[in-house]
């Protein structure tokens, strides 16, 4: 029998025989960690493999993107901690500037087409959109993959979703996104790989393929993979990533333990209702919801794509007076192209306030909190209660955040 | 065969419940970690649990971060298991990696009240509680191992102590 994308990527990293449910040891092509879990994957290192050189030091990696640069003493010292690892074992970091360490490693070529990545980063799955098995782990996991190159791994058996229908503006990759998360749950796609078919996620771009990818986590999924792609996109990412884009594909007499067709046409923009990424609903229901703030960015919504659509609603208008905006570019290199294309200058004279590169606004403690009965609207990926802080946040695409904080309410494009 | 009380919960438990975010940094000791075991959920948890009890959730228990002091608070808390109708990925994986018996069984969590005492018997598979026994589908070797050993660092230092010896 035929093997699916995932069955094929770990069978080509082990001895063992990569079947459905059977657990296996995984060589790993990068092991990184981040400014969160790092400090504890190096005190595991010292603690448990004090003296012992990393299975290789050009595979392993720090990306710092939490709290950047640190906000605070306890990820001061943190980040001091890793870097001081990483000099005593001459590894690169990618330090407090660079970005969200996904994106960086997907933008450095490092998590190249039918690789393997682990980090502590619980949306490294977001590399199932450059065809890459990534996996967030816990630190005692990245400290032993640090040391040994590999890790036990059980082989996900793999579901196919087949996507109906095409979408248009002003639903965008994050619409398509919460209504295949309204569909599937946390509960259908548990614990397994998924294979997302159909027009509307083959013509997709490098940031809608991040954004269908990055919430396979919420849909408790092992990783998500868009297997058909357009020319356009195998130039956009060669050209970022300077390497070949050369994704294995599924055999046709592979088995999926489930397939399940999604209607997508006449998509509204969809939102998700505190305190569950899940619990998503058509915008029309929940128009004229106050809003007291606006987030864009995340390892879901940060890429220039993305705050390009925030500009274009917000070209011209005014973020609401009682309403504060915040962006947060995904990457240094996000960055400096959304300064050459004048797009972080409109969202500043929308009067959003702008920050540095990272997982600021989606994590907690960077770039603010929510406050107690503070209502937010975010394109992040979650919006589970205490996230963010005490207030309640609704997650919904770019396009959706711009117009809700020109009109301080629940809003679409369209109401503009 | 150890007995402990049953404390129950519902559907995608997060981590950030389990041990909130503002802890990861400012709490670094596993003894320390336990005392605010699911302070965001059930304030009476951390206080009134004793060494042998048992959680048992819903589905996707553990969804969110990758925070590993999820497992390890609950584990120097004193539970002996997590019975779940299902796991969220990373945490099933660090709770093995912690030492911590993660166990299936959509059974057992449907028919066993909060509170209940119940025994569960490893080798055997099975959870008893006052109104039947339960299964649940026992660990392949290779996480057994690591389970036995007390964890993935133990398991890791056994192979290598072996290694040695065979060199």
């Amino acid at each position: 029998m035929g093997k699916t994308i995932i069955e094929k990527i770990i069978q080509a990293h082990t001895d063992d025989d990569a079947a459905p449910r059977k657990i296996v040891w995984m060589g790993l092509d990068v092991r990184s960690a981040r400014d969160f879990g790092g400090p504890n994957v190096v005190k595991n290192y010292e603690r448990e493999y004090s003296g012992l050189p990393l299975a290789d030091k050009k595979k392993t990696f720090f990306t710092f993107d939490l709290c950047v640069p640190a906000s605070s003493l306890k990820y001061a010292d943190a980040q001091q901690v890793c870097r001081d690892f990483a000099q005593k074992h001459d590894i690169k970091v990618f330090d407090v500037n660079k970005g969200i360490g996904s994106h960086v490693l997907i933008e450095e070529g490092l998590a190249g087409a039918n690789s393997t990545v682990v980090g502590t980063d619980s949306h490294l799955n977001i590399l199932g959109a450059v065809g890459c098995f990534g996996q967030g782990m816990g630190d005692v996991d990245i400290a032993f993959a640090f040391r040994t190159g590999k890790t036990w791994f059980e082989v996900p058996e793999t579901i196919k979703v087949l996507l109906k229908g095409d979408f248009s503006y002003p639903a965008t990759a994050k619409d398509l996104t919460l209504k295949v998360l309204k569909e599937l749950g946390t509960k259908r796609a548990a614990l397994k790989a998924v294979e997302f078919y159909g027009e509307a996620v083959r013509e997709l771009s490098l940031s809608g393929r991040i954004t269908l990818c990055s919430m396979v986590t919420e849909m408790a999924g092992v990783i998500g993979f868009i297997p058909e792609f357009e020319d356009s996109f195998r130039k956009e990412i060669e050209g970022i990533s300077k390497t070949e884009f050369n994704p294995v594909q599924a055999d046709e007499d592979c088995h999926y333990s489930e397939v399940i067709e999604i209607s997508i046409d006449r998509l509204a923009p969809q939102v998700a209702v505190p305190f569950s990424p899940d619990n998503v609903q058509d915008i029309s229901e929940l128009k004229g919801t106050k809003i007291h703030s606006g987030f864009i960015g995340s390892c879901t919504n940060g890429r220039t794509e993305d705050l390009a659509l925030a500009a274009r609603e917000l070209n011209e208008k005014k973020v609401k007076e009682d309403v504060m905006l915040k962006v947060v570019p995904a990457t240094a290199r996000v960055y400096e192209e959304l300064l050459e294309q004048g797009i972080l200058q409109a969202l500043f004279r929308a009067g959003a306030i702008i920050s540095n590169p990272g997982c600021g606004g989606c994590a907690e403690g960077h770039i603010g909190l929510t406050g107690e009965g503070e209502v937010q609207i975010s394109t992040g990926n979650r919006n589970f209660e205490g996230k963010q802080g005490k207030g309640k946040t609704y997650l919904a695409s770019p396009a959706v955040v711009a117009a809700s904080c020109v009109r301080g309410e629940i809003a679409s494009p369209e109401d503009l | 065969m150890k007995k402990g009380r049953v404390w129950k919960y519902g559907d995608d438990i997060n981590t950030d419940v389990i041990f909130p975010g503002k802890y990861t940094y400012s709490i670094l000791e596993p003894n320390q970690m336990a005392q605010h075991a699911l302070e965001d959920l059930d304030p009476d948890f951390a206080e009134k649990v004793n060494p042998g009890d048992v959680i048992m959730a819903g589905k996707n228990f553990g969804c969110g971060s990758s925070r590993e002091q999820a497992a390890i608070c609950l584990k120097y808390a004193g539970i002996q298991a997590v019975v779940a109708k299902s796991f969220a990925r990373i945490f099933f994986r660090n709770a093995i990696n912690q030492g911590l018996p993660v166990l299936q069984s959509e059974e057992a969590v449907e028919n066993i009240e909060d509170r209940e005492e119940i025994e569960i018997d490893f080798a055997k598979g099975e959870i008893k509680g006052s109104k039947g026994i339960y299964k649940f589908s026992p660990f392949p070797k290779s996480v057994l191992g690591i389970l036995e050993a007390g964890g993935l660092i133990a398991y890791t230092k056994k192979k290598l102590e072996q290694k040695k010896e065979e060199d």
